[in-house]
Protein backbone atom coordinates (compact mmCIF):
# COMPACT_ATOMS: atom_id res chain seq x y z
CA UNK A 1 0.00 0.00 0.00
CA UNK A 2 2.81 2.31 0.78
CA UNK A 3 4.12 1.74 -2.72
CA UNK A 4 1.41 4.55 -3.79
CA UNK A 5 3.51 7.04 -2.22
CA UNK A 6 6.14 6.75 -4.32
CA UNK A 7 4.03 5.46 -7.86
CA UNK A 8 1.50 8.28 -7.52
CA UNK A 9 3.67 10.73 -7.64
CA UNK A 10 5.75 9.40 -10.72
CA UNK A 11 2.88 8.59 -12.71
CA UNK A 12 1.31 12.34 -12.27
CA UNK A 13 5.12 13.51 -12.98
CA UNK A 14 4.76 11.35 -16.43
CA UNK A 15 1.12 11.92 -17.38
CA UNK A 16 2.00 16.12 -16.88
CA UNK A 17 4.99 16.06 -19.48
CA UNK A 18 3.09 13.97 -21.50
CA UNK A 19 -0.01 16.72 -21.91
CA UNK A 20 -0.12 19.45 -24.04
CA UNK A 21 1.13 22.38 -22.87
CA UNK A 22 -2.00 24.46 -22.45
CA UNK A 23 -3.44 21.75 -20.43
CA UNK A 24 -0.27 21.26 -18.41
CA UNK A 25 0.38 25.14 -17.30
CA UNK A 26 -3.20 24.95 -15.98
CA UNK A 27 -3.60 21.73 -14.29
CA UNK A 28 0.26 21.15 -12.71
CA UNK A 29 0.05 23.54 -9.86
CA UNK A 30 -3.25 22.27 -8.75
CA UNK A 31 -2.14 18.52 -9.05
CA UNK A 32 1.06 18.55 -7.13
CA UNK A 33 -0.40 20.73 -4.55
CA UNK A 34 -3.35 17.99 -3.93
CA UNK A 35 -1.11 15.15 -4.22
CA UNK A 36 1.23 16.60 -1.28
CA UNK A 37 -2.55 16.89 0.79
CA UNK A 38 -3.63 13.83 -0.18
CA UNK A 39 -0.31 12.41 1.70
CA UNK A 40 -0.97 14.39 4.69
CA UNK A 41 -5.14 12.41 4.32
CA UNK A 42 -3.22 9.04 3.72
CA UNK A 43 -1.29 9.56 6.76
CA UNK A 44 -3.87 9.91 9.32
CA UNK A 45 -6.43 8.01 7.78
CA UNK A 46 -4.52 4.64 6.49
CA UNK A 47 -7.13 2.40 6.96
CA UNK A 48 -9.05 4.33 4.34
CA UNK A 49 -10.77 2.17 1.80
CA UNK A 50 -9.72 4.01 -1.22
CA UNK A 51 -5.75 3.91 -1.32
CA UNK A 52 -6.59 0.08 -0.18
CA UNK A 53 -8.61 -0.91 -3.55
CA UNK A 54 -6.16 1.10 -5.77
CA UNK A 55 -3.09 -0.73 -3.79
CA UNK A 56 -4.49 -4.03 -4.33
CA UNK A 57 -4.00 -3.72 -8.07
CA UNK A 58 -0.90 -1.58 -7.77
CA UNK A 59 1.01 -4.03 -5.73
CA UNK A 60 0.12 -7.33 -7.92
CA UNK A 61 2.48 -5.61 -10.50
CA UNK A 62 5.06 -3.48 -8.16
CA UNK A 63 7.07 -5.52 -5.60
CA UNK A 64 8.03 -3.11 -3.28
CA UNK A 65 10.14 -3.61 0.67
CA UNK A 66 8.20 -0.76 2.10
CA UNK A 67 7.73 -0.65 5.95
CA UNK A 68 6.11 1.80 7.74
CA UNK A 69 6.92 2.83 11.58
CA UNK A 70 5.66 6.02 13.86
CA UNK A 71 9.40 7.74 12.61
CA UNK A 72 8.28 6.87 8.99
CA UNK A 73 5.06 8.54 9.37
CA UNK A 74 5.98 11.54 10.89
CA UNK A 75 8.61 11.75 7.92
CA UNK A 76 5.71 11.73 5.62
CA UNK A 77 3.64 13.90 7.78
CA UNK A 78 6.67 16.58 7.56
CA UNK A 79 7.36 16.21 4.06
CA UNK A 80 3.85 16.80 2.86
CA UNK A 81 3.51 19.77 5.23
CA UNK A 82 6.56 21.36 3.21
CA UNK A 83 5.98 20.81 0.43
CA UNK A 84 2.94 22.24 0.18
CA UNK A 85 4.09 25.16 1.77
CA UNK A 86 6.80 25.60 -0.91
CA UNK A 87 4.50 25.07 -3.49
CA UNK A 88 1.83 27.32 -2.16
CA UNK A 89 4.65 30.23 -1.66
CA UNK A 90 6.15 29.51 -5.07
CA UNK A 91 3.24 30.91 -6.70
CA UNK A 92 4.66 34.12 -5.58
CA UNK A 93 7.72 34.00 -7.18
CA UNK A 94 7.45 31.66 -10.11
CA UNK A 95 5.41 34.28 -12.62
CA UNK A 96 5.74 32.36 -16.05
CA UNK A 97 3.91 29.15 -16.63
CA UNK A 98 6.82 27.67 -18.69
CA UNK A 99 8.97 27.72 -15.18
CA UNK A 100 6.04 26.67 -13.01
CA UNK A 101 6.06 23.27 -14.78
CA UNK A 102 10.00 22.73 -14.60
CA UNK A 103 9.68 24.00 -11.19
CA UNK A 104 6.34 21.58 -10.52
CA UNK A 105 8.68 18.52 -12.13
CA UNK A 106 11.49 19.16 -10.28
CA UNK A 107 9.37 19.03 -6.94
CA UNK A 108 7.66 15.81 -7.36
CA UNK A 109 10.97 14.03 -8.09
CA UNK A 110 12.40 15.72 -5.09
CA UNK A 111 9.12 14.01 -3.38
CA UNK A 112 9.71 11.11 -4.54
CA UNK A 113 13.16 10.90 -3.50
CA UNK A 114 12.29 11.75 0.01
CA UNK A 115 8.94 9.38 0.28
CA UNK A 116 11.27 6.52 -0.93
CA UNK A 117 14.09 7.46 1.92
CA UNK A 118 11.65 7.04 4.26
CA UNK A 119 10.16 4.15 3.72
CA UNK A 120 12.73 1.79 2.05
CA UNK A 121 14.48 -1.15 4.37
CA UNK A 122 17.17 -1.62 2.15
CA UNK A 123 20.36 0.69 2.96
CA UNK A 124 21.84 0.56 -0.70
CA UNK A 125 17.91 1.73 -1.85
CA UNK A 126 18.63 4.32 0.64
CA UNK A 127 21.44 5.59 -1.12
CA UNK A 128 19.72 5.90 -4.02
CA UNK A 129 16.63 7.55 -3.09
CA UNK A 130 18.70 10.09 -1.11
CA UNK A 131 20.61 10.45 -4.36
CA UNK A 132 17.23 11.81 -5.93
CA UNK A 133 16.17 13.97 -3.35
CA UNK A 134 20.04 15.57 -3.65
CA UNK A 135 19.82 15.81 -7.53
CA UNK A 136 16.61 17.61 -7.51
CA UNK A 137 17.45 19.91 -4.95
CA UNK A 138 20.68 21.17 -6.74
CA UNK A 139 18.67 21.54 -9.87
CA UNK A 140 15.66 23.19 -7.51
CA UNK A 141 18.96 26.05 -5.94
CA UNK A 142 20.26 26.43 -9.51
CA UNK A 143 16.85 26.90 -11.02
CA UNK A 144 16.94 30.97 -11.19
CA UNK A 145 20.50 30.54 -13.22
CA UNK A 146 21.39 33.41 -10.81
CA UNK A 147 25.39 32.89 -10.13
CA UNK A 148 25.45 33.11 -6.23
CA UNK A 149 23.05 29.83 -6.61
CA UNK A 150 25.18 28.19 -9.17
CA UNK A 151 27.68 28.96 -6.58
CA UNK A 152 25.80 27.76 -3.70
CA UNK A 153 24.69 24.66 -5.54
CA UNK A 154 28.27 23.78 -6.64
CA UNK A 155 29.73 23.62 -2.76
CA UNK A 156 26.60 21.48 -2.10
CA UNK A 157 27.36 19.46 -5.15
CA UNK A 158 30.72 18.64 -3.76
CA UNK A 159 30.00 17.94 0.07
CA UNK A 160 27.37 15.95 -0.99
CA UNK A 161 29.09 13.75 -3.64
CA UNK A 162 31.80 13.37 -1.25
CA UNK A 163 29.48 11.64 1.54
CA UNK A 164 27.71 9.99 -0.42
CA UNK A 165 30.70 8.35 -1.61
CA UNK A 166 31.70 7.52 2.57
CA UNK A 167 28.36 6.06 2.92
CA UNK A 168 28.67 3.92 -0.52
CA UNK A 169 32.25 2.98 1.05
CA UNK A 170 30.80 1.82 4.21
CA UNK A 171 27.97 0.15 2.60
CA UNK A 172 30.57 -2.16 0.76
CA UNK A 173 31.91 -2.87 4.19
CA UNK A 174 28.71 -3.78 5.41
CA UNK A 175 28.19 -5.96 2.15
CA UNK A 176 31.83 -7.06 3.15
CA UNK A 177 31.00 -7.99 6.77
CA UNK A 178 27.06 -9.40 6.55
CA UNK A 179 26.75 -10.65 3.30
CA UNK A 180 22.90 -8.27 2.56
CA UNK A 181 22.36 -5.06 2.26
CA UNK A 182 18.46 -5.52 4.34
CA UNK A 183 18.01 -3.42 7.41
CA UNK A 184 16.63 -6.53 9.07
CA UNK A 185 19.70 -8.97 8.43
CA UNK A 186 22.08 -6.76 9.10
CA UNK A 187 20.90 -5.51 12.38
CA UNK A 188 20.20 -9.10 13.12
CA UNK A 189 23.99 -10.35 12.78
CA UNK A 190 25.17 -7.15 14.83
CA UNK A 191 23.01 -7.92 17.66
CA UNK A 192 24.39 -11.80 17.53
CA UNK A 193 27.77 -11.31 18.05
CA UNK A 194 29.05 -7.06 18.53
CA UNK A 195 32.36 -7.64 16.31
CA UNK A 196 34.76 -5.28 17.02
CA UNK A 197 37.15 -5.43 14.42
CA UNK A 198 38.96 -2.79 12.60
CA UNK A 199 36.38 -3.24 9.69
CA UNK A 200 33.32 -2.54 11.76
CA UNK A 201 34.58 0.70 13.35
CA UNK A 202 35.91 1.45 10.07
CA UNK A 203 32.38 0.92 8.28
CA UNK A 204 30.68 2.93 11.05
CA UNK A 205 32.54 5.99 11.17
CA UNK A 206 32.47 6.51 7.16
CA UNK A 207 29.13 5.96 7.34
CA UNK A 208 28.34 8.70 10.46
CA UNK A 209 30.69 11.17 8.61
CA UNK A 210 28.77 10.71 5.39
CA UNK A 211 25.52 11.57 7.18
CA UNK A 212 27.13 14.40 9.15
CA UNK A 213 27.89 15.66 6.12
CA UNK A 214 24.92 15.56 4.81
CA UNK A 215 23.11 16.70 8.02
CA UNK A 216 24.99 19.91 8.08
CA UNK A 217 26.47 18.98 11.53
CA UNK A 218 29.02 21.58 12.71
CA UNK A 219 32.21 20.61 11.33
CA UNK A 220 30.76 19.18 8.54
CA UNK A 221 28.26 22.37 7.95
CA UNK A 222 30.24 24.79 5.09
CA UNK A 223 27.87 23.76 2.25
CA UNK A 224 24.71 24.34 4.58
CA UNK A 225 24.69 28.26 5.16
CA UNK A 226 25.61 28.89 1.38
CA UNK A 227 23.23 26.69 -0.14
CA UNK A 228 20.44 27.98 2.18
CA UNK A 229 20.72 31.47 1.46
CA UNK A 230 22.14 31.62 -1.93
CA UNK A 231 18.74 29.52 -3.18
CA UNK A 232 15.70 31.13 -4.22
CA UNK A 233 13.52 32.48 -1.29
CA UNK A 234 10.62 29.66 -1.44
CA UNK A 235 13.08 26.90 -2.12
CA UNK A 236 15.01 27.50 1.49
CA UNK A 237 12.26 26.32 2.61
CA UNK A 238 11.97 23.35 1.61
CA UNK A 239 15.63 22.74 1.60
CA UNK A 240 15.53 23.70 5.32
CA UNK A 241 12.63 22.14 6.23
CA UNK A 242 12.93 18.24 4.99
CA UNK A 243 15.64 17.70 2.32
CA UNK A 244 18.31 17.85 4.90
CA UNK A 245 16.34 16.25 7.51
CA UNK A 246 15.58 13.27 5.38
CA UNK A 247 18.55 13.22 3.80
CA UNK A 248 21.03 13.57 7.32
CA UNK A 249 18.92 13.35 10.32
CA UNK A 250 16.38 11.08 9.30
CA UNK A 251 18.77 8.17 7.95
CA UNK A 252 21.36 8.88 10.51
CA UNK A 253 18.70 7.86 12.99
CA UNK A 254 17.39 4.54 10.68
CA UNK A 255 20.92 3.68 10.71
CA UNK A 256 21.93 4.04 14.19
CA UNK A 257 18.76 2.81 15.47
CA UNK A 258 17.31 0.12 13.20
CA UNK A 259 20.99 -1.22 11.42
CA UNK A 260 24.13 -0.40 13.49
CA UNK A 261 23.06 0.09 16.68
CA UNK A 262 24.14 1.85 19.66
CA UNK A 263 27.74 1.62 21.45
CA UNK A 264 29.42 3.78 23.57
CA UNK A 265 32.05 5.17 20.86
CA UNK A 266 28.63 6.07 18.78
CA UNK A 267 26.96 7.71 21.68
CA UNK A 268 30.07 9.92 22.52
CA UNK A 269 30.71 11.01 18.95
CA UNK A 270 27.00 11.78 18.62
CA UNK A 271 26.94 13.89 21.53
CA UNK A 272 29.57 15.82 20.61
CA UNK A 273 29.08 16.63 17.68
CA UNK A 274 25.74 17.50 18.71
CA UNK A 275 26.64 20.05 21.25
CA UNK A 276 29.29 21.69 18.78
CA UNK A 277 26.59 22.66 16.42
CA UNK A 278 24.45 23.84 18.61
CA UNK A 279 26.17 26.07 20.70
CA UNK A 280 28.88 26.98 17.65
CA UNK A 281 25.44 27.01 15.24
CA UNK A 282 23.89 29.40 17.83
CA UNK A 283 26.89 31.59 17.79
CA UNK A 284 27.23 31.59 14.75
CA UNK A 285 24.26 33.03 14.01
CA UNK A 286 24.11 35.88 16.43
CA UNK A 287 27.09 37.37 14.20
CA UNK A 288 25.40 37.48 10.78
CA UNK A 289 23.50 39.93 9.39
CA UNK A 290 21.94 38.67 6.31
CA UNK A 291 18.33 36.86 7.79
CA UNK A 292 18.78 33.42 5.76
CA UNK A 293 22.07 32.95 6.93
CA UNK A 294 21.18 33.30 10.36
CA UNK A 295 17.99 31.08 9.72
CA UNK A 296 20.53 28.97 8.31
CA UNK A 297 22.72 28.86 11.32
CA UNK A 298 20.26 28.41 13.28
CA UNK A 299 19.16 25.25 11.43
CA UNK A 300 22.28 23.89 12.37
CA UNK A 301 21.84 24.59 15.77
CA UNK A 302 18.60 23.26 16.11
CA UNK A 303 19.46 19.85 14.27
CA UNK A 304 22.20 19.15 17.07
CA UNK A 305 19.36 19.45 19.48
CA UNK A 306 17.56 16.35 17.36
CA UNK A 307 21.25 14.31 17.42
CA UNK A 308 21.49 15.31 21.57
CA UNK A 309 18.29 13.50 21.70
CA UNK A 310 19.05 10.51 19.73
CA UNK A 311 22.93 10.54 21.22
CA UNK A 312 21.10 10.39 25.07
CA UNK A 313 20.22 6.66 23.55
CA UNK A 314 17.29 6.42 25.98
CA UNK A 315 13.24 5.87 24.65
CA UNK A 316 12.30 9.27 25.78
CA UNK A 317 15.59 11.00 23.86
CA UNK A 318 14.60 9.26 20.70
CA UNK A 319 10.80 10.63 21.36
CA UNK A 320 11.92 14.04 21.97
CA UNK A 321 14.18 13.57 18.64
CA UNK A 322 11.65 12.79 16.25
CA UNK A 323 9.26 15.76 18.02
CA UNK A 324 11.80 17.86 17.46
CA UNK A 325 12.19 16.87 13.89
CA UNK A 326 8.31 17.93 13.28
CA UNK A 327 8.40 20.99 15.45
CA UNK A 328 11.15 22.24 13.32
CA UNK A 329 9.89 21.31 10.36
CA UNK A 330 6.79 23.63 11.17
CA UNK A 331 8.79 26.58 12.88
CA UNK A 332 11.64 26.61 10.69
CA UNK A 333 9.50 26.31 7.84
CA UNK A 334 7.59 29.14 8.81
CA UNK A 335 10.20 31.40 9.91
CA UNK A 336 11.57 30.84 5.90
CA UNK A 337 8.24 31.71 4.76
CA UNK A 338 8.52 35.17 6.78
CA UNK A 339 11.44 35.99 5.10
CA UNK A 340 10.23 34.95 1.49
CA UNK A 341 7.51 37.38 2.33
CA UNK A 342 10.09 40.14 3.57
CA UNK A 343 12.66 39.75 0.78
CA UNK A 344 9.63 39.25 -1.82
CA UNK A 345 8.30 42.95 -0.40
CA UNK A 346 11.45 44.81 0.25
CA UNK A 347 13.93 43.21 -2.01
CA UNK A 348 16.37 43.85 1.04
CA UNK A 349 18.02 40.52 3.69
CA UNK A 350 20.27 42.80 5.04
CA UNK A 351 18.36 42.94 8.44
CA UNK A 352 20.20 46.27 9.21
CA UNK A 353 18.86 48.33 7.09
CA UNK A 354 15.16 46.83 7.56
CA UNK A 355 13.08 48.15 10.84
CA UNK A 356 9.91 48.26 12.22
CA UNK A 357 7.67 46.14 9.16
CA UNK A 358 5.54 44.85 11.83
CA UNK A 359 3.13 47.89 11.16
CA UNK A 360 3.07 47.47 7.60
CA UNK A 361 3.12 43.84 7.39
CA UNK A 362 1.21 42.68 10.70
CA UNK A 363 0.55 39.03 9.38
CA UNK A 364 4.26 38.25 8.89
CA UNK A 365 5.61 40.31 12.29
CA UNK A 366 3.51 38.17 14.23
CA UNK A 367 3.85 34.68 12.82
CA UNK A 368 7.09 35.43 12.86
CA UNK A 369 7.46 36.35 16.61
CA UNK A 370 5.04 32.58 17.27
CA UNK A 371 7.85 30.42 14.83
CA UNK A 372 11.03 32.14 16.62
CA UNK A 373 9.43 32.00 20.15
CA UNK A 374 8.59 28.09 19.44
CA UNK A 375 12.18 27.74 18.33
CA UNK A 376 13.54 29.05 21.43
CA UNK A 377 11.80 26.52 23.20
CA UNK A 378 9.44 29.08 25.25
CA UNK A 379 5.95 27.26 26.58
CA UNK A 380 3.49 26.39 25.46
CA UNK A 381 4.70 26.78 21.93
CA UNK A 382 5.29 23.07 20.40
CA UNK A 383 9.35 23.87 20.52
CA UNK A 384 9.06 23.70 24.27
CA UNK A 385 8.07 20.24 24.53
CA UNK A 386 10.41 18.44 22.37
CA UNK A 387 13.26 20.54 24.05
CA UNK A 388 11.91 19.76 27.27
CA UNK A 389 12.15 16.17 26.40
CA UNK A 390 15.62 16.02 24.92
CA UNK A 391 17.29 17.62 28.05
CA UNK A 392 14.87 15.57 30.57
CA UNK A 393 16.62 12.36 29.04
CA UNK A 394 19.83 13.83 28.67
CA UNK A 395 19.56 14.71 33.02
CA UNK A 396 18.19 11.17 33.27
CA UNK A 397 21.08 9.38 31.95
CA UNK A 398 24.16 11.70 33.68
CA UNK A 399 24.95 13.36 30.85
CA UNK A 400 24.78 17.07 32.79
CA UNK A 401 26.71 18.95 30.72
CA UNK A 402 24.68 18.55 27.62
CA UNK A 403 21.67 18.76 29.30
CA UNK A 404 23.71 22.67 30.41
CA UNK A 405 24.63 22.52 26.82
CA UNK A 406 21.30 22.14 25.55
CA UNK A 407 20.03 25.22 28.07
CA UNK A 408 22.64 27.68 27.02
CA UNK A 409 22.13 27.17 23.85
CA UNK A 410 18.56 27.49 23.87
CA UNK A 411 18.88 31.08 25.65
CA UNK A 412 21.53 31.97 22.67
CA UNK A 413 18.39 30.94 20.45
CA UNK A 414 16.50 33.45 22.01
CA UNK A 415 18.67 36.11 21.67
CA UNK A 416 19.62 35.68 17.86
CA UNK A 417 15.74 35.66 17.78
CA UNK A 418 15.06 38.66 19.43
CA UNK A 419 17.84 40.57 17.62
CA UNK A 420 16.30 38.96 14.31
CA UNK A 421 12.95 40.44 15.25
CA UNK A 422 13.71 43.66 16.95
CA UNK A 423 15.81 44.64 13.93
CA UNK A 424 13.39 43.73 11.28
CA UNK A 425 9.94 43.93 12.72
CA UNK A 426 10.04 46.15 15.39
CA UNK A 427 11.14 49.71 16.44
CA UNK A 428 9.89 52.96 14.21
CA UNK A 429 9.13 52.54 10.64
CA UNK A 430 11.75 53.24 8.05
CA UNK A 431 10.30 55.88 6.10
CA UNK A 432 11.50 54.66 3.05
CA UNK A 433 9.04 51.37 3.85
CA UNK A 434 6.20 53.60 4.38
CA UNK A 435 4.39 51.85 0.95
CA UNK A 436 4.73 48.18 1.69
CA UNK A 437 2.23 45.98 1.49
CA UNK A 438 1.66 42.45 3.52
CA UNK A 439 2.62 39.75 0.90
CA UNK A 440 -0.01 38.53 -1.11
CA UNK A 441 -2.64 35.24 -0.05
CA UNK A 442 -0.14 32.66 -1.44
CA UNK A 443 2.60 33.14 1.65
CA UNK A 444 -0.02 34.83 4.34
CA UNK A 445 -1.61 31.36 4.30
CA UNK A 446 1.10 28.97 4.55
CA UNK A 447 2.41 31.13 7.33
CA UNK A 448 -1.40 31.14 9.02
CA UNK A 449 -1.17 27.55 8.47
CA UNK A 450 1.66 26.66 10.10
CA UNK A 451 1.44 29.00 13.34
CA UNK A 452 -1.81 27.22 14.01
CA UNK A 453 -0.02 23.96 13.55
CA UNK A 454 2.61 25.42 16.31
CA UNK A 455 0.28 26.75 18.62
CA UNK A 456 -2.29 23.50 18.52
CA UNK A 457 0.27 21.07 18.40
CA UNK A 458 1.89 23.30 21.86
CA UNK A 459 -1.49 23.44 23.47
CA UNK A 460 -2.35 19.33 22.64
CA UNK A 461 0.78 18.14 23.53
CA UNK A 462 0.18 17.48 27.24
CA UNK A 463 -2.99 15.50 25.97
CA UNK A 464 -0.87 14.00 22.96
CA UNK A 465 2.08 12.78 25.51
CA UNK A 466 1.17 9.73 26.50
CA UNK A 467 -0.39 8.27 23.92
CA UNK A 468 1.04 9.64 20.31
CA UNK A 469 4.54 11.28 21.75
CA UNK A 470 5.81 8.50 23.86
CA UNK A 471 4.96 6.06 21.69
CA UNK A 472 7.28 7.76 18.61
CA UNK A 473 10.31 5.81 20.20
CA UNK A 474 9.06 2.26 19.39
CA UNK A 475 11.30 1.89 16.86
CA UNK A 476 13.58 1.37 19.82
CA UNK A 477 14.65 -1.88 21.40
CA UNK A 478 12.98 -3.70 18.69
CA UNK B 1 45.36 -7.55 -0.90
CA UNK B 2 46.24 -6.05 -4.25
CA UNK B 3 42.81 -4.37 -5.16
CA UNK B 4 43.08 -3.36 -1.40
CA UNK B 5 46.30 -1.34 -2.26
CA UNK B 6 44.70 0.24 -5.44
CA UNK B 7 41.15 1.00 -4.03
CA UNK B 8 43.53 3.09 -1.41
CA UNK B 9 45.07 4.80 -4.23
CA UNK B 10 42.31 5.45 -6.00
CA UNK B 11 41.05 7.64 -2.58
CA UNK B 12 43.63 9.39 -2.27
CA UNK B 13 44.46 10.52 -5.63
CA UNK B 14 40.48 11.70 -5.57
CA UNK B 15 40.68 13.65 -2.33
CA UNK B 16 43.66 15.25 -3.40
CA UNK B 17 42.35 15.89 -6.78
CA UNK B 18 39.70 18.01 -5.42
CA UNK B 19 41.28 19.96 -3.03
CA UNK B 20 44.46 20.93 -5.14
CA UNK B 21 43.10 21.69 -8.31
CA UNK B 22 41.49 25.10 -9.14
CA UNK B 23 39.81 24.09 -11.79
CA UNK B 24 36.00 23.50 -11.43
CA UNK B 25 36.18 20.76 -13.75
CA UNK B 26 39.14 18.85 -12.31
CA UNK B 27 37.52 19.34 -9.19
CA UNK B 28 34.18 17.12 -10.46
CA UNK B 29 37.09 14.65 -12.25
CA UNK B 30 38.36 14.08 -8.76
CA UNK B 31 34.74 13.32 -7.65
CA UNK B 32 34.68 10.53 -10.46
CA UNK B 33 38.21 8.67 -9.76
CA UNK B 34 36.04 8.82 -6.08
CA UNK B 35 32.93 7.05 -7.09
CA UNK B 36 35.20 4.91 -9.43
CA UNK B 37 36.61 3.37 -6.18
CA UNK B 38 33.87 2.91 -4.78
CA UNK B 39 32.36 1.47 -7.42
CA UNK B 40 35.65 -1.04 -7.42
CA UNK B 41 35.34 -1.50 -3.82
CA UNK B 42 31.54 -2.96 -4.32
CA UNK B 43 32.68 -5.58 -7.17
CA UNK B 44 35.91 -6.66 -4.76
CA UNK B 45 33.76 -6.90 -2.04
CA UNK B 46 31.23 -9.27 -3.88
CA UNK B 47 33.78 -11.15 -5.17
CA UNK B 48 34.98 -11.42 -1.63
CA UNK B 49 32.18 -12.32 0.03
CA UNK B 50 30.27 -14.60 -2.87
CA UNK B 51 27.49 -12.37 -3.66
CA UNK B 52 28.81 -10.87 -6.86
CA UNK B 53 25.37 -11.06 -8.38
CA UNK B 54 24.38 -8.61 -5.84
CA UNK B 55 27.40 -6.49 -6.28
CA UNK B 56 26.84 -6.55 -10.33
CA UNK B 57 22.97 -5.15 -9.87
CA UNK B 58 24.39 -2.31 -6.78
CA UNK B 59 27.32 -1.27 -9.44
CA UNK B 60 24.82 -1.00 -12.79
CA UNK B 61 22.52 1.29 -10.62
CA UNK B 62 25.56 3.24 -9.23
CA UNK B 63 26.50 3.91 -12.29
CA UNK B 64 23.54 5.26 -13.65
CA UNK B 65 22.64 7.51 -10.63
CA UNK B 66 26.25 8.80 -10.90
CA UNK B 67 25.80 9.89 -14.09
CA UNK B 68 22.95 11.86 -13.17
CA UNK B 69 25.17 14.13 -10.57
CA UNK B 70 27.53 14.64 -12.31
CA UNK B 71 25.31 15.69 -15.79
CA UNK B 72 23.16 18.12 -13.08
CA UNK B 73 27.26 19.26 -11.38
CA UNK B 74 28.49 19.51 -15.60
CA UNK B 75 25.37 22.30 -15.94
CA UNK B 76 25.87 24.26 -12.76
CA UNK B 77 29.77 24.44 -14.07
CA UNK B 78 28.55 26.02 -17.42
CA UNK B 79 26.52 27.84 -15.63
CA UNK B 80 29.36 29.38 -13.25
CA UNK B 81 31.72 29.51 -16.61
CA UNK B 82 28.77 31.92 -18.45
CA UNK B 83 28.68 34.50 -15.50
CA UNK B 84 32.71 34.26 -14.91
CA UNK B 85 34.29 33.81 -18.06
CA UNK B 86 35.89 31.56 -16.11
CA UNK B 87 36.37 28.07 -14.19
CA UNK B 88 38.70 29.22 -11.67
CA UNK B 89 37.62 27.89 -8.16
CA UNK B 90 39.14 31.39 -6.39
CA UNK B 91 36.47 33.43 -8.68
CA UNK B 92 33.34 31.15 -7.13
CA UNK B 93 34.35 33.23 -3.60
CA UNK B 94 31.05 35.49 -3.36
CA UNK B 95 29.52 33.46 -0.22
CA UNK B 96 31.25 34.02 2.88
CA UNK B 97 30.12 34.18 6.52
Amino acid sequence: MYALLILVPLASSIILNLLPKGVNKRIAFGLSLALSFLQALFIFFPACPVWKTGARTLESVFRFNFFIDNLTSVMLLCISIVVFVTLLASRKFIESGEKRGSFINVILVALIGMNGAVLTRDIFSLYVFLEITAVSSFILIALDKDILAFEGAFKYIVFSAVASVLMLAAISLLLLLTGSTDFNVIHALFKMQPAHNALVILAVGLFLCGLFIKAGLMPFHGWLPDAYSSAPAHISVLLAGVVTKVAGIYALIRIIVSVLGFTAAVQSVLLLTAALSVILGAIASLTQSDFRRMLAYSSISQVGYIVLGLGSGTALGIAGAIFHIFNHATFKSLLFVNCASVEKQTGIRDMRSLSGLAQRMPVTGVTSVIGSLSCAGIPPLAGFWSKLMIIIALWMEGYRVYAFIAILGSLLTLAYFLYLQRSIFFGKLNPEFKDIKEAGFALTFPAILLTAIIILVGLAAPLLLEKQIFTLNSIWGG
Amino acid sequence: MVSAIFITLLFITGIYCIMASYNLVRVLIGVEILIKAVTLMIIVVGSACGRLALAQSLVITLIVVEVVVITVAVGVVLGIHTHNNSLDVRKVRRLKG
